[in-house]
């Protein structure tokens, strides 16, 4: 460690610290403009001068590196002469517009121009940027304010790894811009708004709170951002404003902060623009009921049929007139009568549920009691099926516990960084920024990807494996593991069993093979299978001490959906497992086998039992003694819970058509456009005797629906959300409301408190004061959750296992021993996709996800800038298809499979090889999961593979000519 | 993510831009080759460059503009520099500069009207001991009084 | 073979500027024509510094020095001189009308010292044998062979060699840091970006002379382990970009250069980086960014380029000049060299002499001369008989001295206590005609155009000194503006991130000193 004095305050320090950094860390503030602590250093702005002992003049603490013994002050007179010469120097090619600018109160320059009394320039007004460009409904760029600091051109760099941005001309001529000034759309920005949190002054303003009040009259908020599964805090900036109804907060922006655990102070598109879905118009705001049901209770004296027309091509403001609004009472009523009259009529197994990874931990918790409790059926599941049921399944077997088994801030020390299967810096753009710090760094990222997605860009190498073959490339990179040696021997016998078995199997498994399968080179495999096992950096030294002395550095595998969305998924999971045991890369910071996570709350979802084998805690349903200790919890008989494991999502849908399925209910799930063979979901759909569904819009899904239930919006309730990392954080209410709509642990506590006493189970307790009550339940359900509880949940969160209220929480697993005891390999052997391209359909058709918008596009098609950015859905093609389509750029394109077909525009370009075309599953117009298979699932996740089917691909205009 | 359209570039500098597309540190010696070959950095010549090589758009423009030898609009055909460095500047070169603006009609750093000339200043050619001293195209002409300009001119033109 | 004369042709810019090339050709042809093939080589070099005379050819042995040759007297030069022995009279170089003068008594190379260019005007620099013939790589063999690293930094050590690029670090020190810093990857790079407008040192020692720079960069690489290394030279120098393309070929071919240099083991490679016209290039850490493919904007050291460099590895960044001199003092000695110049700076400096000056060229000189004798005697004094009023060292980062300065013996201490500066090597003489203000203004203009924009001193700075330097130069100006000018002169030497921003007020500072009189009317007063 370093010792120094900062103004005479004694600071230690780590080697490579700045001496502004030994500043901070001794409480001075040192004044500073271009510097930021999570960006590079520039030198630039020269507020940051100090005076070093011993050395003459004055040095910018920015970029100093602290030594040893140095003293340092920063305030002397010759510092304030020449800081207020600076500010002269800066207020004079700057408007002091502060009366009137959006930044005042929270503008660094204003603050600083303060603190040294400067209130115009000596040296003589003379503008030299005034250009204003206001070309997206994100932000606005007025280069008047702009000091050239420049944090905005590193962070998109350094941070987001868009370089959308950049210096141009030179001298007093110097300003911010896009490539050829072209719009910011035409550019790389991914509107991550990071420019603009960074931004000092006014020069990047975010365009929602443009008029809508001053720094300091707008509150604040924090909260989790409702959409992905890197869990983001965030601080949303509201007002309040009187309307008709009363006084309401407004939210006008959202922001990062800098203690934010996982993303300090960034974000993606859709946590800093994807907010205003909640203030939407098309908000549920009543309870309804569908016109033929409520003609059926005499609440309308109409008749009505459902339409034939598929709720996909349906307006929303149609849809609407198929429902009668009605009161909470007589909605749950109704749904309460429904669910248990279906019990009672066929069994508790003839009632089906959907959770939701979008609601929080308390409201999956009350759903699951409420099925397994009141009704008393295991028929529980949610979208994890789709997602990461293969996770769950394989790394249990492997390592004992489905989850990510390293926390995402160790990515940034990662020496190698491992990824496949995952379209990391657009499913989980913040990760995504991890990672970029990571190779910024020096490390070296591998991706193993049919597509040359984005983060391919930063990749040392790229394994572009033909869809479906990446099996070979992991098992042969094992092999030359193997046979280079390379392996951790020591590691292996300590820590895991099954090896010899495993090592045998690869006997069979060759790099000419696995290159000729893949169509990834031999050599590319080899290097690929060095750097991992060696965790081998390319440039600079690891984090880790220990590593130079070991030898290996540290190689983290970071996957999601290109893995798991797999007929063998968790076979495949289960390989990355043994590639990582092979090479010791577990257990300890900066490894490990990291499964991301998709929805905001997945994890929780997962953790709290909405799954139809374990109850909360991963405690399996067929365990007598587990049921009997939940029994007693919940003051239920044993003999009243199910003892069978219950229905999957896919397997939900092929029962009711099988008729053993009447009655079902869905909170916060769209299934309609995101289960697979959508053609088939509808069926089922419309063919189910009675479907309530939650939701906070008027879903595809909702229209079939029965009674229809509005939800409050993550915006609008209190809640835990458990991220990829197995961090447990606090959602909070930040805005009212709309209309009547209620929190889903509420009414389907309600529902539950009706059905059970309908079926006479009446000692099961639904009341709590409040969703921290909840959670004091999870808490003695569920050991894993045990130390979990709403107080320690806000601010950093803590991430389980957390076994009770002294535990600090678990960031890393299976330090030491593995959950299951010894790491398992298992021997896995090469398989092919289930559906493969034929003569008829010669296509591999992918789906999968885009940047702005977040799965079935009931919330991210509802924001302004996320819809804007990207209104229709579109293929992706490989240019030399396209040219033999005919096709270019933006006309249609027909894709057709065994399940349907669907239109839309081509998006032509080298992202996908040829033979291989990819479709995102956001756009209803044009449905992806209208093509894909509900057949040949995972034999043990029994998740559908999404990520590959058979199709054939048509250009409409060649046909009818 | 590189622009995906597509434009074509001639073999050689396609073949030179291949050849450089994994050096480190390529950029600016592609971009003098761009230059060569055009004249000046033509914004689809651009960004063919960053699709074919790992180059981002926006680095390209930062330097392209950073530097004052690039181009980013046609130059006239006859390139005609007046060195202000400071040995042609203590001999005159302010007043030859003077003479060619009017003579052609055209402010530095444009270009005449009918193409035929690009007006503009530059730092030193490194003839001094010539000062003053103006180049056009790739001729050095020394010693020159702003009386010599008609005839530098018509020259250039009779060559054509 | 032996060739009983040479006959010289001056291919420095120049004199090609005004037609050397034609007059080589047809010399070359005449020779032919003549049937003297074998008696006579005929050898285009570098630049031979008296760049006011030229055209210039010399004929050896007998030293005859023709100036100001046209084309058409190839013809006489040929038949007259090259065939019949005879001296062409009214081509020869004549000192204050006096008798012809052979080169060797021209006053203008008397008081030169030549060691950086001591091939320059003597050698084909197209021509490596030539190079060798001179002992060239001689230093190299022995740096190779006979040397360890350790020995070859004592040797510079000794020699009291400091950096010809303008800081005058000593190059013992920044190869010793540079060798001192453990990586698997290091660099040389070689500062050939001479943006003084105004000076030319390095491109007449490129274009005379590519090779020296090539054997110093070898044997940078092996005292410091370097296998790698860069030419930045600038854009504007199209010739000498090809004259060292052509050596470097040359040097591989021979073995000179590449991989296993000599059989020693030790491989070194060169590649030519592209300057393209920015100032601030100069400047070691922007030149770095530059020859990284980025925008040229420098960064703030410590750590330096020694350390943490190209790429982030340690590097060694020499002029030019400074590598010129590295083959001979390993050759002669470190010893030898510290005999050459004054107390605090060893050897010799080549300087570009021009403005006001009969005879403006490129002269070396050893270090200590004082500045009248560059003026006077080697520069021949002001023309048209006008009062010397002031010289500028370090082009636009330098100030302005003044006649009663003339005696002091220059050197990089005298210079900056001067309040100017050794910088590269420009030399402008001001007669009593120009303005200072003007000159001053000038070079801010200068610098403004040039700031990469980066740091705000520098920024906003130089271009506000500017502007009241306008407002003086039409006559406007006030006490009040002047002391405007020196608080910002101030803001920007003590806080600007990079060399650039802290000299730039240099001349308006130093013209403020000297000149404050043409500033301040009476009324302004
Ligand atoms: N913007 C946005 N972000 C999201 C979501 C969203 O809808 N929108 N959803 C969230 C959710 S729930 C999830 S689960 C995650 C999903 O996050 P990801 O899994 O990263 O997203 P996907 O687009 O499904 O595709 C994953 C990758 O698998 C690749 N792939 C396709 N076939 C193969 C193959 O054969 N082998 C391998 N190795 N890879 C293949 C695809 O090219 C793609 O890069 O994203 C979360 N984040
Ligand atoms: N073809 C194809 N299909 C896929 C995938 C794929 O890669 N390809 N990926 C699969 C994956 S990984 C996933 S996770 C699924 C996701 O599938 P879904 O979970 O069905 O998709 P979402 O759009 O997230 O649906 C969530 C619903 O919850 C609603 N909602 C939001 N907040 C709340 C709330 O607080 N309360 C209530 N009650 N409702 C709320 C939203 O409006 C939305 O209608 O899709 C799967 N489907
Ligand atoms: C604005 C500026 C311009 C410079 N220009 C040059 C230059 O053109 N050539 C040069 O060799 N050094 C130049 N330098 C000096 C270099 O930064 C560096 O000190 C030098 O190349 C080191 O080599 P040396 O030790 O051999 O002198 C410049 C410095 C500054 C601040
Ligand atoms: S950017 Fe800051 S200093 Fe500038 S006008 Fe706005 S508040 Fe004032
Ligand atoms: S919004 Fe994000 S991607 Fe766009 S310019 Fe700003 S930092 Fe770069
Ligand atoms: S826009 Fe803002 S962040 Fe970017 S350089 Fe200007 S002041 Fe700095
Ligand atoms: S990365 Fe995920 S959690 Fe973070 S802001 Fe984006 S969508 Fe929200
Ligand atoms: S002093 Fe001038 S040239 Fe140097 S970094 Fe600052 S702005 Fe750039
Ligand atoms: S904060 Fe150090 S120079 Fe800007
Ligand atoms: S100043 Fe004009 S050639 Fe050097
Ligand atoms: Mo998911």
């Amino acid at each position: 460690m370093i010792n120094l004095r900062i103004d005479g305050i004694p600071v230690e320090v780590a080697p490579g610290a700045t001496v502004l950094d030994a500043a901070l860390a001794a409480g001075v503030d040192v004044p500073r403009l271009c510097a930021h602590e999570d960006l590079s250093p520039s030198g630039g702005c020269r507020m940051c001068m100090v005076e070093v002992d011993g050395t003459s003049g004055l040095q910018p603490s920015c970029t100093l590196e602290a030594r040893d013994g140095m003293d340092v002050a920063t305030e002397t007179d010759p510092i304030v002469a020449h800081r207020k010469i600076t500010l002269d120097g800066f207020v004079s090619d700057h408007p002091l517009d502060c009366v009137t600018c959006e930044k005042a109160g929270a503008c660094e320059l204003q603050k600083y121009c303060y603190r040294y009394d400067i209130s115009g320039t000596t040296m003589g007004f003379d503008l030299q940027r005034t250009m204003v460009q206001d070309d997206n409904p994100a932000f606005l760029r007025d280069h008047k304010y702009c000091i050239l600091c420049g944090r905005c051109v590193r962070v998109c760099e350094e941070i987001v790894g868009a370089k959308a941005i950049q210096f141009a001309d030179r001298g007093s001529s110097t300003y911010v811009a896009t490539t050829f000034d072209r719009p910011l759309e035409e550019s790389t920005c991914v509107f991550c708004g990071s420019c603009v949190e960074v931004c000092p002054t006014a020069a990047l303003l975010p365009k929602s709170s443009i008029g809508k009040g001053r720094e300091w009259e707008l509150g604040r908020q924090r909260s989790v951002c409702s959409y992905c599964g890197v869990g983001c805090r965030l601080e949303y900036r509201t007002r309040t404003v009187t309307g008709l109804n009363g006084p309401r907060t407004e939210i006008v922006r959202a922001e990062g902060f800098p203690e934010a655990p996982v993303n300090g102070s960034f974000l993606c598109s859709k946590g800093r623009y994807g907010w205003d879905y909640a203030a939407h118009p098309n908000r549920l705001t009543k309870p309804l009921i569908r016109k033929d049901l409520a003609y059926e209770m005499g609440l309308t004296d109409e008749p009505w049929d459902v339409p034939d027309q598929s709720p996909l091509k349906a307006k929303p403001a149609v849809a609407r007139e198929g429902f009668v609004e009605t009161d909470w009472e007589t909605a749950l009523s109704v749904v309460a009568d429904r669910l248990a009259r279906a019990a009672e009529t066929y069994g508790p197994g003839a009632v089906a549920g959907l959770a939701s990874a979008r609601c929080s931990n308390e409201d999956n918790y009350v759903f699951q009691k409420m099925m397994r409790g009141a009704v008393g059926t295991n028929n529980v599941d949610h979208c994890a099926r789709l997602c990461h049921a293969s996770t769950v399944a394989g790394l249990a077997r492997a390592f004992g516990s489905g989850a990510m088994t390293n926390s995402i801030r160790e990515i940034r020390h990662a020496d190698c960084i491992f990824i496949t299967g995952s379209n990391t810096s657009e499913a989980h753009p913040v990760i995504g920024y991890e990672v970029m710090r990571a190779v910024r760094d020096g490390a070296s990222l591998i991706v193993v990807d049919p597509r040359r997605i984005p983060i391919t860009e930063h990749a040392t190498l790229h394994l572009q494996a033909k869809s479906g073959t990446d099996i070979w490339i992991f098992m042969a990179m094992m092999r030359v593991i193997r046979d280079e040696n390379l392996a951790d021997e020591e590691f292996i016998t300590q820590r895991t069993e099954g090896f010899p078995a495993f090592a045998a199997g690869l006997d069979d498994i060759t790099v000419e093979e696995a290159a000729r399968q893949s169509g990834v080179s031999e050599d590319k495999i080899r290097t690929a299978a060095r750097i991992y096992a060696g965790g081998i950096r390319q440039e600079g030294e690891s984090r880790y001490p220990e590593v130079r002395e070991a030898g290996r550095g540290r190689s983290t595998i970071l996957y999601a959906m290109g893995i798991t969305q797999r007929s063998n998924g968790t076979e495949l999971v289960l390989t990355l497992a043994n590639l990582s045991m092979l090479c010791g890369q577990i257990g300890k910071p900066s490894t490990g086998v990291n499964p991301l996570r998709g929805q905001g709350n997945v994890q929780g979802a997962c953790d709290l039992g909405a799954l139809p084998n374990v109850y909360p805690g991963y405690q399996k349903v067929d365990d007598p003694a587990i049921r009997s200790r939940i029994a007693d919890l919940w003051s239920v008989p044993a003999d009243d819970l199910d003892e069978r494991p219950g229905l999957t999502v896919v397997e939900m849908m092929h029962s009711v058509l099988d008729d053993t399925v009447k009655a079902m209910i869905f909170m916060g799930e769209n299934p309609m456009i995101s289960d697979p063979n959508g053609a088939h979901v509808e069926e089922a759909l419309r063919h189910v005797g009675f479907l309530a569904v939650a939701d906070i819009f008027l879903t595809e899904t909702a229209q079939l629906a029965h009674v229809v239930l509005p939800a409050t919006s993550a915006m609008e309730k209190v809640g835990t959300f458990t991220n990829t990392e197995r961090r447990v954080q606090l959602g909070s209410s930040v805005i009212e409301p709309p209309g009547e709509a209620r929190p889903d642990w509420q009414f389907i506590g309600e529902i539950g408190r009706r059905v059970a006493e309908r079926l006479g189970r009446t000692s099961l307790r639904w009341e709590w004061d409040d969703a921290a009550a909840v959670m004091e339940e999870i808490a003695a359900v569920a050991p894993i959750y045990g130390g979990v509880r709403h107080s320690r949940a806000a601010g950093d969160g803590v991430n389980w296992p957390c076994p009770d209220l002294d535990h600090p929480g678990t960031p890393i697993l299976h330090v030491g021993e593995f959950k299951r005891g010894k790491g398992a390999f298992h021997a896995v052997t090469p398989k092919a996709p289930a559906e493969l391209p034929d003569e008829e359909y010669p296509f591999v058709l992918s789906t999968g996800r885009m940047l702005y918008h977040y799965h079935t596009g009931t919330m991210s098609r509802r924001s302004e800038v996320l819809d804007w950015k990207q209104k229709r859905g579109y293929v992706e093609v490989n240019t030399a298809d396209a040219e033999k389509l005919g096709v270019t750029d933006g006309e249609p394109l027909v894709i057709e499979s065994r399940r349907g077909k669907i239109r839309t525009a081509a998006r032509v370009g080298t992202v996908v090889p040829p033979g291989m075309v990819f479709v995102p599953f956001h756009f209803r117009e044009a449905a992806a999961n209208l093509l894909t298979q509900d057949e040949n699932l995972d034999p043990t996740a029994k998740i559908p593979e999404l990520k590959m089917c058979a199709v054939r691909v048509t250009n409409p205009a060649v046909q009818s000519a | 993510m590189a622009p995906t359209t597509h434009t074509e570039l001639p073999e050689e500098l396609a073949s030179f831009i291949k050849d450089w597309r994994d050096r480190p540190g390529n950029l600016i010696m592609i971009l003098h080759r761009v230059q060569q070959h055009y004249g000046y950095l033509p914004e689809l010549v651009a960004d063919e460059v960053c699709r074919r090589t790992s180059i981002a758009a926006s680095q390209l423009y930062g330097v392209a503009t950073f530097y004052n030898y690039f181009n980013l609009s046609p130059p006239g055909k006859h390139r005609v520099a007046v060195c202000m460095g400071t040995a042609c500047y203590l001999k005159g070169a302010g007043a030859l500069t003077e003479e060619l603006r009017n003579h052609l009609n055209v402010e530095v750093n444009g270009v005449t009207q009918d193409k035929q000339f690009s007006l503009q200043e530059v730092r030193c050619v490194g003839c001094c001991g010539l000062a003053p001293v103006v180049m056009v195209d790739d001729e050095v002409h020394g010693k020159l009084g702003p009386e010599g300009v008609q005839a530098l001119l018509d020259k250039c033109q009779e060559n054509d | 073979m032996a060739f009983t004369s040479y006959c010289l042709v001056c291919g420095g810019i120049g004199c090609e500027a005004s037609s050397a090339d034609t007059i080589y050709q047809r010399i070359c042809d005449g020779v032919d024509a003549a049937g003297i093939l074998d008696d006579v080589q005929v050898v285009k070099t570098g630049c031979f510094g008296f760049c006011e005379q030229g055209p210039i050819v010399k004929v050896l042995p007998d030293e005859s020095f023709y100036v100001q040759v046209s084309p058409d007297d190839a013809e006489s030069i040929v038949t007259e001189h090259l065939v019949k022995g005879r001296a062409v009279d009214r081509l020869q170089y004549r000192e204050k009308g006096s008798e012809a003068t052979p080169s060797k008594a021209i006053s203008f190379y008397q008081k030169q010292v030549r060691i950086v260019l001591r091939n320059c005007g003597f050698i084909d620099p197209e021509d490596i044998e030539e190079y060798i013939a001179r002992s060239g790589y001689v230093g190299l063999e022995k740096a190779l062979f006979a040397m360890t690293p350790d020995d070859i930094i004592s040797e510079l050590k000794a020699s009291g060699l400091r950096g010809r690029g303008g800081g005058g670090f000593s190059t013992a020190k920044k190869w010793l840091f540079s060798k001192q810093a453990s990586a698997h990857q290091k660099y040389i790079v070689c500062n050939a970006d001479e943006g003084d407008p105004g000076a030319y040192m390095d491109r007449s020692v490129l274009e005379g002379d590519p090779y020296s720079i090539l054997e110093a960069m070898v044997i940078a690489g092996y005292t410091v382990g370097a296998d790698k290394g860069f030419v930045y030279v600038r854009a504007e120098y199209p010739l000498a970009i090809r004259r060292l393309q052509h050596a470097i070929g040359q040097a591989v071919d021979r073995g000179l250069l590449g991989e296993n240099i000599l059989g020693s083991g030790f491989s070194f490679s060169v590649e030519i980086r592209l300057g393209a016209g920015a100032f601030v290039c100069g400047e070691e850490t922007a030149l770095l960014m530059s020859v990284e493919g980025k925008r040229g904007m420098p960064v703030q050291r410590p750590p330096y380029p020694a350390v943490k460099g190209l790429w982030g590895k340690p590097t060694v960044i020499n002029n030019v000049e400074t590598l010129a001199n590295i083959p001979v003092i390993l050759t002669k000695g470190g010893k030898w060299f510290s005999k050459i110049g004054s107390e605090t700076s060893r050897g010799t400096k080549v300087f570009a002499l021009t403005g006001k000056i009969n005879n403006s060229g490129l002269i070396e000189v050893p270090m200590g001369i004082t500045l009248r004798d560059i003026i006077f005697n080697i520069g021949g004094g002001i023309p048209n008989g006008k009062a010397f009023k002031a010289v500028q060292t370090g082009g636009p980062s330098g100030g302005m001295i003044t006649a009663e300065h003339l005696d002091t013996p220059i050197d990089y201490e005298t210079l900056t206590e001067l309040g100017s500066m050794m910088g590269s090597g420009g030399m402008i003489v001001m007669d009593e005609d120009d303005s200072m203000v003007d000159v001053a203004k000038f070079y801010l203009g200068f610098t403004v155009d040039e700031s990469c924009g980066k740091c705000v001193p520098c920024r906003i700075g130089g271009r506000k000194i500017w502007k009241l330097l306008d407002t003086f130069a039409a006559g406007n100006g006030t006490l009040e503006d002047l002391e405007q000018i020196e608080r910002i002169g101030a803001w920007m030497k003590t806080s600007s991130l990079c060399g650039l921003g802290k000299t730039a007020p240099n001349p308006a500072l130093s013209s403020i000193q000297h000149f404050r009189s043409e500033y301040l009317t009476e009324e302004t007063v």
